[in-house]
């Protein structure tokens, strides 16, 4: 069965080939013929020079790693909306309710980042003639996970157009862009479309037409309630939302990235496989932990309920965990070196808490602080590799 | 004796067909050939036409740069082909073999006329008898300057790739020319390093497949000046200078192989070319993967099993990551002592990324097969197509002289010569693993193998 569709596969390959070929009719869309037949069929491409043995690794299966990583705080992602639209309206909260209500939000927001960025993915491709690369698959879900439920789905494809066009393709396409694609597009669509990205009205998605939108404040917003100094954890409890609760992530808040313990989940299954780097994971909740102790310690005044709360509520709360697991620790906008990795995802940590908690525009800090270390992360890198230039014996 | 240990490399376990120590001797049949294309850096000037009667010994070939560095025949008979390649650069030099072959005569010495010698005079012995070509130069890797007087010559004894000799082998019987092949090296340069890579492996005391004799202890018996630990290929001698060197002045250092050691020194003793080489043949089985005891310039069909099997052979000679590919009438070259036949790359694998990869050859956790030690069977393919690259680290990771490839590479890229100079590219040993590991598939040992040749072009301009 698994032989015969292996080989009817192979054939309808081998008969549409000729399309695509030099004379073929498509033969401008190659890149597109030849990026769904190698989804199928790993090309036989002998090892022309030395080494004669090639690694069993590509960058496909390396993309289908971090897919497989994010499959977690997903699948927690799509009950999670489905449960706060289906408690929102009232109604009962049966589990193939909320996973249908959860399906119906989420699945739209997916689909159209994915083809939308697909289609420039493709046109560029075209144009520029070189093979569709992989690292789509990626943005193109980390995208819309980062996005609240309520979000219009013409916003999204705006979001992810220009995270591709300008994010990734203006700087010469995969491996060569300075700031995460995905964060790119969030950015945008964050400071283009504030009314459908922030505040409370966004972050419950409630399926029956009809019904006005519904508050549900994100813990982070807590930030903007009146509150005396010191009470933010009692206000927080009072508001249900326990530490446990924010660990788990069953609150009101992004499709995908209010789940710490589902990113710890996928954080788990990077580092064992080497895929992505501990040292930025680590670095940067080092560098949360610390700040916001640090903070703890020294503000004598209420700045800001978040000020004074214990370090683990920042670690639970919001999306850090998936953007330090997720976002920070993609190799082409993130630094290639040891060192530089550790300091990049502290400072990482150390700027989620500080926009947090001194810049009251922003409950959420972790995508600012990230593109932001995007930034400094080649500054980093010539930094460290002229230390290590130092301490060789030159070799001219 | 100091033990220098290469922390970063791979550690080459995870390759079905180990050669087993069990030796045999495998003849040349009818042909033997030299093959000038693979000499690095060297232009050859033929001195000999088709047609020619040859003896053992007798020069076929100088570098035209230094016309004293000559290369002798392997085999007694008629030179029957000279086989050209694009641009007439000369592949082969194919001599029928007579019945009984005639070789030329040198002089031969004994360890007090080394001793007696001038430098001058056992180098020019050395040009003529066709064993100067053994001694390298690092950083290049060309064929050591008679005219230099290098800080120290480095001797690898046997090899992080288990796919090469081992040292304990072509040691047994050979003991006493390795030590005047090694008293003459003393004679050339100030000091000589004997670098025994100790794979940490006891020989079984009752395998089969051992003699009793075959074993040569080499720390009691050669006492090494350096024990090398560490996964391939820490055994290189560029490897092992890169993580002892303390100064520049040590970068100009040359080395020769440890089986070459001992033809120098048969060669000295004996007046005669030697042309016995012990090759490390594999064909990805057990049972036919052993040591082979022939000669110089055999035809690689020469030394197959009988049995060998495989449907789309692919001949691979000097190293799966350093050496080149050929077919079964290829020759053996020069500085190759290993035959390996592994599995041509030949079909498209059906939903590859996602499978769980328990026979995939990998040096990342992302296959099932991480989780276990069996050894696997490997082909050609290069599992993926070219991407650009993404800046994963997994070459820095492996690199075994400190270089970041993907830095490098990009220097490169952009031209910046000097750049990639600072971070090492002259200390690049050739390996093959930033290449080997990269998801991206870009071919990184290549592209400095190059950068490296077009570098010493220039220098030999410039000067």
């Amino acid at each position: 069965m698994f032989k015969q569709l292996e080989n009817g596969l192979r054939r309808v390959f081998e008969k549409n080939s000729r399309h695509f070929s030099e004379n073929g009719k498509l033969h401008k869309l190659r890149p597109l013929f030849e990026a769904v037949e190698t989804i199928f069929f790993i090309p036989a491409i002998p090892a022309e020079k030395a080494p004669f043995v090639r690694d069993g690794i590509d960058l496909k299966r390396f993309m289908s790693i971090v897919l497989l990583a994010l499959v977690p705080p997903l699948f927690f992602g799509i009950y999670n909306t489905g449960y706060q639209s289906v408690a929102a309206s009232g109604g009962e909260l049966r589990f193939f309710d909320i996973i249908t209500s959860g399906l119906f939000t989420v699945m739209p927001l997916i689909i159209v980042s994915y083809v939308a960025g697909f289609f420039w993915e493709i046109l560029f491709s075209v144009i520029r003639r070189h093979p569709i690369s992989e690292g789509f698959l990626v943005t193109g879900l980390l995208y819309p996970m980062t996005l609240p439920p309520t979000m219009p789905l013409w916003q999204v494809a705006v979001g992810i157009s220009f995270g591709v066009v300008i994010g990734k393709e203006v700087f010469g396409g995969t491996g060569r862009n300075i700031f995460n694609p995905a964060l790119t597009a969030r950015a945008f669509v964050f400071f283009a479309y504030p009314a459908q990205m922030s505040g409370d009205a966004v972050w419950v998605a409630v399926r029956d037409a009809g019904t006005a939108a519904v508050t549900g404040a994100t813990p982070l917003a807590m930030t903007t309630l009146t509150g005396s100094f010191n009470s933010l954890e009692a206000m927080l409890q009072d508001a249900g939302f326990t530490l446990t609760r924010l660990f788990v992530g069953n609150y009101p808040g992004s499709v995908g990235a209010t789940s710490a313990l589902c990113c710890l989940i996928g954080a788990l299954l990077l580092i064992i496989t080497g895929v992505a780097s501990y040292r930025v994971m680590i670095g940067g909740i080092v560098g949360l932990l610390a700040t916001s102790f640090l903070i703890g310690i020294f503000s004598s005044a209420p700045l800001n309920p978040w000020a004074n709360v214990n370090p683990l509520y920042h670690l639970a709360a919001g999306g850090f965990m998936f953007g330090i697991v997720y976002m920070a620790t993609d190799p082409v906008s993130g630094p290639g070196t040891t060192v530089s990795k550790w300091v990049y995802g502290f400072f990482i940590g150390m700027l989620t808490v500080l926009i947090r908690v001194f810049n009251p525009a922003f409950p959420e800090g972790v995508m600012m602080a990230i593109l932001f270390m995007n930034l400094f992360a080649p500054l980093f890198d010539f930094i460290e590799i002229r230390l290590h230039m130092a301490k060789r014996i030159p070799n001219v | 004796m100091k033990t220098v240990k290469v922390k970063k490399g791979w550690p080459f376990k995870k390759i079905a067909g180990k050669p087993s120590l069990r030796t045999v001797s495998r003849p040349a049949k009818k042909y033997v050939a030299a093959m000038p294309v693979h000499i690095p850096f060297v232009k050859p000037r033929l001195l000999v036409s088709e047609g020619d009667r040859v003896k053992i010994g007798t020069a076929l070939f100088e570098d035209k740069q230094n016309t004293g560095i000559r290369f002798l025949s392997p085999g007694g008979g008629i030179l029957e082909k000279i086989v050209y390649g694009p641009r007439r650069v000369i592949k082969e030099i194919r001599i029928r073999l007579d019945d009984a072959e005639a070789a030329e005569s040198f002089d031969s010495f004994t360890a007090s006329d080394i001793d007696a010698m001038s430098r001058d005079i056992l180098t020019g012995h050395l040009m003529n008898g066709g064993m100067w070509g053994f001694l390298r130069q690092l950083p290049f890797r060309n064929i050591a300057d008679p005219e230099a007087k290098p800080h120290a010559v480095w001797v690898p004894l046997g090899s992080a790739d288990p796919f090469q000799p081992s040292a304990s082998v072509y040691l047994k019987d050979n003991k006493h020319f390795f030590d005047l092949g090694i008293k003459a090296l003393g004679r050339l340069a100030g000091t000589v390093h004997i670098a025994w890579h100790d794979s940490g492996s006891k020989p079984k005391k009752n395998n089969p497949d051992v003699q009793p004799d075959a074993q040569i202890d080499i720390r009691r018996d050669i006492r090494p000046t350096h024990r090398v630990r560490g996964g391939f290929p820490a055994s290189d001698a560029g490897v092992v200078l890169f993580h002892t060197k303390q100064s520049p002045d040590e970068n100009r250092d040359w080395f020769i192989d440890g089986q070459d050691v001992v033809l120098i020194g048969k060669f000295l003793q004996t007046g005669v070319y030697p042309t016995e080489r012990t090759v490390a043949f594999s064909d990805g089985t057990a049972e036919n993967s052993c040591h082979i005891t022939t000669r110089a310039g055999v035809r690689f069909s020469d030394l197959a099993a009988p049995e060998t099997d495989i449907a789309h052979p692919l001949w691979v000679t000097g190293g799966l990551f350093t050496g080149y590919t050929g077919s079964g009438d290829n020759f053996l070259g020069y500085y190759e002592t290993s035959v390996m036949i592994i599995e041509k790359s030949h079909a498209s694998e059906f939903f590859g990324f996602v499978r769980p990869g328990w026979s995939k050859l990998s040096n990342s956790r992302t296959v099932l097969s991480a989780l276990s030690s069996r050894p696997l069977a490997v082909d050609s393919d290069m599992h993926g197509e070219e991407r650009p690259c993404v800046n994963c680290g997994y070459c820095a990771a492996i690199c075994p002289v400190d270089i970041m490839p993907q830095y490098t590479y990009k220097s490169l890229y952009a031209d910046e010569i000097e750049d990639a100079l600072g971070h090492g590219l002259l200390d690049c040993v050739e390996c093959g693993l930033c290449s080997f590991v990269c998801p991206s598939k870009i071919d990184l040992t290549d592209f400095f193998i190059s950068a490296r040749k077009r570098y010493h072009k220039e220098l030999q301009q410039g000067v």
